[in-house]
């Protein structure tokens, strides 16, 4: 990629001279030599992106083992096996659905309301810089550190929250507490991530503002619901439907603090999929059930990003 | 300020600062439990009442069986290369994509947006199918490639690009630079803040991810230490939460870092877009 940095200026045509001329082949030339800049990255991009988009479409049409490749065409016949609930691969994959929406709903709401009022407060308080810092932090942690710390935390026996307390909570391996586990683990991961693009949006409020709603005798509570809020409703907006993409690509915590127990409980629909193609080695199936969910992710990304919308002008 | 707004304050204070104690505990319970000896690890003391080094030298002895500096060096060194190669090759599309006009400039632009969306487990089969066909599966290749494909830089610098003024680059363009030298000479020096903010959440996004090397790599000498950490937390360190969280200490060390000498570039990142990598 580097050498092909250091071959463009050779070619290159100077842009001012090119527009007098005017001569066709200049244009084109000039063209040409812009479109350059872009290759590196279209390379990058059809190999990595664009290929599997189109190749993964293909092994969803067949059977694939990933050791002895393709196996037979299918045709649509995986994608109709998720619909036959006498399958188990329709019985997994909406189980796996189920667990899904069930973590997206117990983890957005949170992720959306404790940012939001984090911010704020950070925003009205002094110290800001020292907060922000502190509730950022654990954002830059990987998942597998971030896992294998709270499972730490978070054992029956001699787990420190356990010890803090003075209870004996299953956590990891009875429901509801394996689900709340996850969603704290995870709430504990990223809300910093959501309180910085908050803050961001609140440090946009005009002064003039808050000051007149004070003089008006506005009370704190007051002021947050009925001049902040509003002010911030598109960046509440856009973390609805961020955080409703990050969470229902739920994994590794799962793979990691419950094994998706108690049971399959805690198993989401990627943990489905990963199983499917590297344990159970159908990867024609499991290409199907991933085509699938980016389906439905997209459909309610496009629904929640309309309603939203509306919603927020 | 009049005395309700400072009591306010004060409140927001008290506030944060008790959920600032829920956000730190669990990592100073890390620390203090690397610091442990094994048989102090249930011990319940948030000050260990012994204080050893034995944990990280066990981690670090050839021969517990792990190779915790080999995932270490291998997760560094594919971090960093990958932060290089995307800020060179989104440096240079996206100030084509900003700054001059082709054919065709508009339709790989929306392209880019949109590939934003597609969730990672929709590539993951055919990008692991590709790497097997190429026989490249557990080589430093399948754990660099797949991303320098990065669209988010793209849109991270091409917003960048949009706001340097025109006037800067007539006045190149009268002084006979061309394109590549525009680029070069104005647009990347113009550009450092806002590339050094994607190196850093490219090399984190790359250092901390998961579920590609684990499902791209298999041999002990290829793993990174995400996955190093996964697997010593099934494996040998199962029950053994002295080794484990001194290990995860390690782990964590490159980031705390990036986090206490470059957190600007990356919350400014993270606020001008938004977007999670």
């Amino acid at each position: 990629m580097a050498l092909r940095v250091q071959t463009a200026p050779e070619k290159v045509v100077q842009r001012g001279k090119s527009r007098r001329s005017g001569s066709m082949v200049r244009i084109i030339v000039d063209q040409f030599t812009s479109f350059l800049f872009v290759v590196p990255f279209l390379i990058a991009f059809c190999l990595f992106v664009g290929y599997p988009i189109v190749f993964g479409f293909i092994v969803s049409l067949n059977h694939w083992n990933p050791l002895a490749g393709p196996l037979g065409f299918a045709g649509w016949s995986q994608y109709a096996t998720l619909f036959n609930m006498n399958t188990l691969a329709a019985q997994q994959f909406w189980l796996g659905l189920k667990n899904t929406v069930t973590f997206v709903i117990i983890s957005v709401p949170v992720l959306l309301v404790l940012p939001t009022v984090l911010a704020y407060l950070i925003y009205r308080s002094p110290f800001k810089t020292l907060f922000r810092s502190i509730y950022f932090l654990p954002t830059v942690l990987s998942v597998t550190a971030v896992t294998s710390l709270w499972t730490w935390l978070l054992q029956t026996q001699g787990g420190a929250v356990n010890n803090f307390l003075h209870a004996h909570i299953p956590w990891l391996v009875e429901q509801p507490w394996a689900w709340l586990s996850i969603d704290m683990a995870t709430v504990w991961r990223t809300l910093g991530f959501n309180l910085i693009i908050v803050y961001a949006g609140f440090t946009q409020l005009p002064q003039s503002t808050l000051e007149a709603a004070a003089l008006d005798g506005a009370g704190a509570v007051r002021t947050f619901l009925s001049i902040a809020l509003p002010q911030v409703r598109h960046v509440l907006a856009f973390i609805i439907v961020t955080s409703t993409i990050s969470s229902f690509n739920l994994f590794a915590q799962s793979l990691l603090m419950t094994g998706g127990g108690p049971g399959s409980s805690t198993e989401p629909l990627t943990m489905v999929i990963y199983n499917q193609s590297f344990n159970a080695m159908h990867m024609g199936s499991a290409a199907a059930m991933a085509y699938l969910m980016a389906i439905i992710l997209a459909a309610i990304s496009f629904v929640q990003y309309h309603l939203t919308r509306e919603r927020a002008s | 300020m009049n005395p309700k707004t400072r009591i306010t304050r004060w409140l927001a204070v008290i506030l944060l600062s008790v959920g600032a104690l829920f956000m730190l505990f669990p990592l100073v319970w890390m620390v203090s439990t690397a610091f442990k000896p094994q048989v102090d690890a249930f011990d319940g003391h948030l000050i260990p009442t012994h204080i050893t080094l034995a944990n990280f030298s066990a981690i670090f002895s050839s021969g517990s069986g792990a190779s915790v500096l080999r995932w270490l060096v291998n997760s560094l060194f594919v971090g960093v290369t990958v932060a290089v190669l995307v800020m060179i090759i989104d440096s240079m599309a996206a100030f084509a994509l900003a700054r001059l006009k082709f054919f065709g400039r508009r339709v790989i632009f929306y392209i880019v947006v949109a590939s934003l969306v597609v969730p990672f487990i929709a590539l993951l089969i055919p990008l692991y199918l590709e790497f097997a066909g190429a026989n490249m599966l557990d080589t430093y290749w399948v754990l660099i490639l797949p991303y320098t494909a990065n669209a988010f830089g793209v849109f991270l610098l091409y917003q960048f690009f949009l706001s340097i003024p025109k006037e800067l680059e007539e006045a190149a363009v009268m002084d006979g630079v061309n394109k590549f030298q525009l680029w070069w000479r104005i647009a990347v020096p113009l550009s450092i803040p806002a590339s050094a903010t994607l190196g850093l959440l490219t090399f984190m996004n790359v250092y901390n991810d998961f579920f590609w090397p684990l499902v791209s790599t298999t041999s002990q000498d290829m793993r990174t230490m995400t996955v190093g950490v996964q697997l010593m937390a099934v494996g040998q360190y199962n029950t053994n939460y002295s080794l484990l969280m001194a290990l995860t200490l390690c782990s964590v060390i490159p980031m705390l870092l990036a986090f206490l000498f470059a957190q600007k570039q990356l919350t400014q990142g993270i606020a001008t877009t938004g977007i999670n990598l």
